[in-house]
């Protein structure tokens, strides 16, 4: 055990945790400010998988990472403007809408992938990094956590971004009550439904970017299904952290370095069914944000249509 | 007359269930092949490979071949019925994931259906298991990768622990051990069934290599291209290029210069058999089996072998055949993480 204990394996333990966290974080960023406002984003894995796939798509074709992103967080949104028109325009099942969106995701996306990339498989390079000076030299933790993808230092401080707007600012009053007494936001002469729909298009960015972070930095490539139920465990993380996004950072954090635990006990040799090790991740996210989350709240009128008139 | 009208009728009816007793009892006459498999038959490996066996089997066999891609691991029941009402003759549900839904569908429909990794739950007439096991490949695989590694470590990546993988880690392990006893052997399963988690594939394969392996001996469908992703952007802990051997498919079309070899399968003579059973009546009886006798199983020859270290593969592989020697074959998870180095140690 004690021979594994190296430099390049702890450090590759680390950057593989905030890998595997950080679309995990960007989701559930995103599922938040729309649960907030009273929607609730079961589309958010079909938004991650689109993300992906153009993500990715657009990476490769035009070698840039920044336009991979930007079209990845943009795919989302497309597909996040669907789910508001069908859901807060026009009030359908919130529920039913998602699972929809999901699935017409994993079909399209496979059917474009089998068309485009499927004979040939291509791979990215490695993700360009960005080294924090000084701290990107520091032993062990230092490549690993400071020597990233400009995506991931803005994804950290967009968690800092959403506590300040949600508790210092008009608009997260507004995401609040939409959620909350929508028709007292009503009455307050702000649009329930503006405010919702707008809500739902930044999940379907941050979902898309996240999608994207998945597979162009994650993977390097893209394949069908590849979010693997990744968008639901964020709308879990989303709604155990119960609005608070700091407790989404945690939670993703945390679901990072539980997998790279799981893989260091693994290559450690700890001789335990591999299921067990592998359960790990769920079990530890949804055991520390029921004692420390568990009393926030959910808004009232989640998942629930607003019709101007109604109480 | 109306008395007589009514056992007139009755001996029609009994002559129509006669006859139809009698024609069920003959050989069945199989009009088309279909598979199912969870992900598209283009990913060089367990799906390509079992749709393009099923194909030429249709086409060998002179019979409709009907291919059902890209259909996720989620409920298939819906798609085998579709298949059964399109008049599919033979149902090869190419998943273990499918193999509850399958047996339920041809019980309802009466349809055949063969499905892996279910060796128990055969039925005669109705219901075969082809859970195939390469680990004689694997074997080779283990001696080549004991001679060539530098770093005097390798590693065994797997996306989930079926029976099939189980018995190819095994292989391997037993290969290494036999061709260098000194050599560790580090194992990391990506996930319970992370057959599509290019991501997690990537992620275990780096920590493999940063914990010294040189050599991955990667199984895992979509995942496998993570892996692939993962050996070509890290290197090893000499510095140096670290190598990856795939399993099932030939990927030497797609190799940026990192992939020394793979256990590839063919389905065909097993698919073959399948329809053979059916005619003979024998079908949901037995079990089947690839075998490097019949090169149903074998190890790729790529560029990056030494043609010494390829000699002696030969002469291995002979070695196999002939019985002198022998690979355990071994499905079972926890006695696979047994055979390596990390859990001996503990022990």
């Amino acid at each position: 055990m004690s021979a594994l204990l190296t430099e390049a394996f702890i450090g590759s333990l680390i950057f593989g945790a905030l890998t595997a966290g950080i679309p995990l974080l960007l989701a559930g960023l995103g599922e938040q400010i729309s649960e907030k406002a009273g929607v609730l984003n079961i589309g958010l894995e079909g938004m991650m998988l689109f993300g992906a796939y153009a993500g990715f798509a657009v990476a490769y074709s035009y070698s840039s990472f920044t336009i991979g992103f930007l079209a990845g967080g943009l795919a989302g949104l497309a597909t996040a403007c669907l789910m508001a028109l069908l859901c807060v325009v026009w009030s359908m099942n919130q529920i039913v809408v998602g699972i929809a969106l999901t699935l017409g995701a994993e079909g399209l996306t496979a059917l474009l992938h089998h068309f485009q990339f499927s004979r040939s498989y291509p791979r990215l390079p490695k993700a360009e990094t960005l080294p924090l000076p000084g701290l990107s030299e520091l032993p062990v933790v230092g490549g690993a956590l400071f020597d990233r993808n400009l995506l991931v230092y803005l994804a950290i401080l967009l968690t800092v971004f959403m506590v300040w707007v949600f508790n210092r600012t008009q608009l997260g009053l507004n995401l609040q009550a939409a959620g909350d007494k929508p028709a007292a936001l009503d009455a307050a002469g702000v649009s329930v439904k503006g405010t919702r729909f707008a809500a739902v298009l930044c999940t379907g960015f941050l979902g898309g970017l996240g999608g994207a972070y998945m597979s162009m930095v994650g993977g390097g490539l893209f394949l069908p299904f590849m979010t693997g139920g990744a968008g639901f465990i964020a709308i879990v993380l989303a709604m155990l952290a119960r609005g608070h996004p700091l407790w989404v950072l945690i939670g993703a954090v945390l679901f990072g370095v539980s997998l790279s635990l799981a893989t260091a006990l693994q290559v450690a040799g700890v001789n335990i069914p591999t299921d067990v090790i592998q359960m790990l991740p769920f079990a530890m996210v949804i055991l520390v944000l029921i004692i420390f989350a568990r009393h926030s709240y959910l808004p009232p009128a989640l998942g629930i249509p607003y019709h101007r008139g109604e109480r | 007359m109306q008395r007589l009208a009514k056992q007139f009728g009755g001996l029609v009816m009994g002559s129509v269930f006669a006859a139809g007793l009698a024609t069920a009892g003959l050989a069945a006459e199989v009009s088309s092949i279909a598979i199912l498999v969870p992900e598209q038959g283009t990913d060089y490996g367990w799906n390509q490979q079992g749709v393009d066996a099923a194909r030429t089997v249709a086409e060998q066999q002179g019979i409709d071949f009907i291919p059902a891609e890209g259909l996720g691991y989620g409920d298939v029941r819906p798609t085998l019925r579709e298949l059964a009402e399109e008049g599919a003759g033979l149902m090869i549900a190419h998943a273990s994931g499918y193999n509850t839904a399958a047996p339920e569908i041809a019980a309802e429909t009466g349809i055949p259906v063969a499905i892996v990794d279910r060796p128990e739950d055969i039925k005669a007439g109705l219901v075969a298991d082809y859970t195939l096991h390469g680990h004689e490949g694997a074997y080779m695989a283990g001696q080549l990768a004991a001679m060539l590694t530098r770093t005097g470590t390798v590693g065994i990546v797997v996306s989930g622990e079926p029976p099939s993988w189980n018995s190819q880690s095994a292989g391997f392990a037993q290969g290494v051990k036999a061709a260098n006893g000194d050599v560790k052997i580090i194992y990391a399963v990506i996930g319970p069934a992370a057959y599509g988690d290019a991501a997690g594939g990537r992620r275990v394969t780096e920590s493999v290599i940063s914990a010294g392996a040189d050599i991955i001996f990667g199984q895992g469908n979509g995942s496998s291209f993570g892996m692939i992703q993962a050996v070509e952007t890290t290197p090893a802990v000499d510095g140096d290029k670290v190598w990856f051997i795939d399993v099932i498919g030939d990927k030497s079309s797609l190799d940026k210069g990192y992939l020394l070899s793979s256990v590839l399968w063919n389905m065909v003579p097993v698919y073959n058999a399948m329809v053979e059973d059916l005619k003979a009546d024998t079908f949901g009886t037995k079990s089947y089996k690839i075998q490097l006798s019949d090169d149903s199983v074998k190890l790729l020859q790529t560029d990056h072998i030494p043609a010494e270290a390829w000699d002696s593969m030969m002469a291995l592989r002979d070695q196999i055949i002939a019985g002198e020697v022998t690979v355990d074959l071994i499905t079972d998870a926890q006695e696979v993480r047994g055979l390596m180095t990390s859990v001996e140690a503990q022990e």
